[in-house]
């Protein structure tokens, strides 16, 4: 396994009490496979991400409890400059807003180069030349010429692909993208997550990909972890998850979405809010907003099960996962 | 909800003809010289018609937030007409301009940033009776609020609080009670859920779509998400670039579109179904949209086509029904601002899912 999160938590102390961002998360890349991180805002899938990137602002964050497993080595027991020779070489990370992402005062050429003379000691004039070659690799064209541009002078989409060829620079073996295209317009989006699903494949590399989109998730993903107030409530085969879902939230995310090849009458939506961070409900945290919540939900967090029949890669924190599954292969669509 | 036939016959509420808005281009501090224009908005021609939801979709930069400024007047159109019930609101000013304001009202997208944070709910949903006074008489207002309050979702009794005790969806609902409250006969929703989680989005759908029925509205509703437009409309038109190259009801746009960027625009949405991954053509544009202080000739979409020929650069293709489909009744029998318009298929069709389709119709 390229990388394995187990248990993870992650608090954050603020003036109103210490809210529990992340709670128990577990899950896995291997190489050359896309994990797809599905959760609404406040889910801690963005924070999760800081975690094992060790860009976490702490304080206020603060992480409790777990491991992160990365090539076998825990990387919550480095010291910050082994951590700091991992980042950027090994692991790097897309972000979802380029322009506040990338430094305004230097040109993109500049931004690019630091990577080569910082961890592989080159001469500028030979990081300047290798910049120009990442700019023709995520095909921006005439990089030649717009190596000495600002990043204030390129299009959202050409931004993103200058984001993607930083995080690209010196190969790493695992890339997280935190809502790469949500900044974007479709069919730029289109775009960008070609090149990213190319370059992968081309460099084997790990791909963890943060987001809330459905629909880009069943495009590229192999895999699916939905998260649900700091916790993974599904993680599955992207197949098996979209055919039936193993957890009421899960289904209940895929019920809430209009689709374009099918206009029905009301829309599907889960019931109330997602759950204050401070004070999260006992037992299942979903148990507020689901249809299926009996007694054992409001008082026994529910372990994560393994579903079957599958070959032990699939898992559902829901007490009553046999039937939300067979309520969806009955045909049964909620709304 | 409206039939095809309905949108020619019954009068429209609302008729937009040849719409304009140009923001000049200036240089220099003291002697302000115009060096060019921001087309954002360059000839736009829609109907409205009573209980019926237009949807407007286009990517950002297209236009669709200066027109929809334009309809509740928060900016001057450059040029052409917004007639209400017949009358054109963009020649009206004093007394007259604010009746007719009362009728169309907006719903803005940032919940966060459209609501007053000093203010409370009640002053927020109770500031248009300020304004118009002959709606609700001073006495009243506080109970018309609740009304609103409860009509939109939200408990009554939170008349006091501040925007900030209040979720992303749960603000979105309060805008929505604030453009209620004149009772408006059109409402103007401008991304009206795309700041919104995905499971409370389909809360505020759903709430829009009861509010229609209630009250007889008519909505526009402008989205960049093109699931969501087609659930809620009954007629879509396609912008790019300051124009709708396309426009038809929901199902001609999107089963049988005839413009080469609304294909490419619909092949482009990720759907959610991984089986469909495979067996799915998908139109990858390539570049960006060109500025609009600088706009193509001709088809402002030929620089981005592939199906573009040199008479695309001489000749501005007008938005009306094309040539090969003005005989036939078919779905494809819609406007399409193309020379070369022919009908594609882009949405996967799957047996399953047609049948779902066709029993909700």
């Amino acid at each position: 396994m390229l990388l394995e999160v187990r248990d993870l938590r992650v608090e954050f102390r603020t003036r109103d009490g210490i809210a529990q961002a992340v709670n128990g998360v577990e899950y896995a890349v291997d190489a050359g496979q896309t994990l797809a991180v599905l959760g609404e805002s406040g889910s801690g899938k963005s924070v999760t991400a800081q975690a094992i990137m060790g860009i976490l602002d702490m304080p206020p964050g603060r992480i409790t409890g777990g491991e992160i497993l990365f090539k076998g080595r825990d990387l919550l027991k480095l010291k910050e400059d082994e951590r700091r020779k991992i980042r950027g070489a090994e692991m790097a990370m897309i972000f979802q807003d380029a322009l506040s992402a990338l430094n305004p005062v230097l040109t993109v050429g500049d931004q690019l180069g630091e990577m080569f003379v910082v961890h592989r000691g080159m001469s500028g004039k030979d990081a300047r030349a290798k910049a120009v070659e990442l700019m023709d690799r995520v095909r921006i064209p005439a990089a030649k010429e717009r190596v000495r541009d600002y990043p204030h002078q390129f299009s959202g989409g050409m931004r993103q692909r200058i984001m993607i060829a930083m995080a690209l620079a010196l190969e790493p073996s695992l890339i997280i993208a935190d809502e790469p295209t949500t900044a974007l317009d479709v069919t730029v989006q289109a775009q960008v997550m070609d090149l990213l699903a190319e370059l992968r494949r081309e460099l084997d590399m790990g791909l963890i990909l943060i987001t809330h989109d459905l629909g880009v998730v069943a495009d590229v993903a192999d895999r699916i972890a939905v998260m649900y107030a700091g916790r993974i409530v599904e993680s599955a085969p992207v197949h098996d998850i979209y055919k039936a879902p193993a957890h009421p939230y899960t289904r209940g995310l895929l019920d809430s979405i209009p689709r374009l090849d099918q206009k029905g009458q009301e829309l599907y939506a889960i019931k109330g809010l997602p759950p204050n961070l401070m004070k999260i409900p006992p037992g299942c945290a979903f148990h507020p907003r689901c249809p299926m919540a009996r007694d054992v939900c409001r008082t026994d967090v529910p372990p994560l099960y393994e579903v079957t029949p599958s070959d032990g890669t699939r898992v559902s924190a829901c007490h009553f996962w046999r039937e939300c599954l067979d309520d969806r292969v009955d045909g049964h669509v909620n709304g | 909800m409206t039939e095809s036939t309905a949108t020619s016959t019954v009068e429209p509420i609302l008729e937009v003809t040849g719409l304009v808005k140009h923001f000049p281009l200036t240089q220099g501090i003291l002697f302000k010289k115009h060096v060019g224009a921001v087309r954002a908005v360059d000839g736009v021609d829609f109907t409205l018609a009573p209980g019926e939801t237009l949807g407007i979709v286009g990517e950002s930069g297209c236009g669709k937030s200066t027109v929809a400024k334009m309809l509740v007047n928060l900016e001057r159109p450059t040029a052409g007409s917004i007639k209400y019930k017949g009358e054109d609101i963009t020649k009206l000013s004093g007394r007259a301009l604010k009746a007719v304001r009362r009728n169309i009202q907006m719903v803005f997208q940032d919940p966060y940033t459209s609501l007053n944070p000093r203010m409370t709910v009640g002053d927020i949903i109770g500031e248009p009776y300020d304004i118009h006074p002959e709606v609700a008489p001073k006495g009243d207002r506080r109970r018309r609020v609740q009304e609103l309050l409860d009509v939109v979702g939200l408990n009554p009794e939170y008349v006091n609080r501040y925007p900030h005790q209040f979720s992303g969806g749960q603000r979105q609902r309060i805008g929505i009670a604030r453009g209620l409250a004149l009772r408006p006969e059109i409402i103007v929703a401008d991304e009206p859920v795309s700041a919104l989680d995905v499971s409370v989005q389909a809360q505020v759908i759903n709430l829009l779509e009861r509010l229609q029925g209630e009250f007889g509205l008519s909505y526009v509703f402008i989205a960049h998400d093109l699931s969501i437009v087609r659930h809620i409309s009954d007629r879509v038109g396609v912008m790019y670039l300051g124009r709708i190259v396309e426009i038809g009801r929901d199902a001609e746009i999107y089963d049988h579109p005839t413009h080469p960027y609304t294909q490419a625009l619909l092949s482009a949405v990720p759907v959610p179904d991984p089986e469909a991954r495979e067996h799915r053509e998908r139109i990858i544009l390539v570049g960006d949209v060109p500025s609009p202080t600088n706009i193509p000739s001709g088809c402002r979409f030929r620089t981005r086509c592939w199906k573009a020929r040199e008479k695309c650069e001489r000749e501005v293709p007008a938005l009306a029904v094309p040539a090969e489909f003005r005989h036939g009744a078919g779905p494809a029998a819609h406007a399409s601002a193309c020379h070369f318009a022919e009908e594609k298929q882009v949405v996967p069709p799957e047996e399953s899912l047609d049948d779902q389709a066709e029993g909700a119709v």
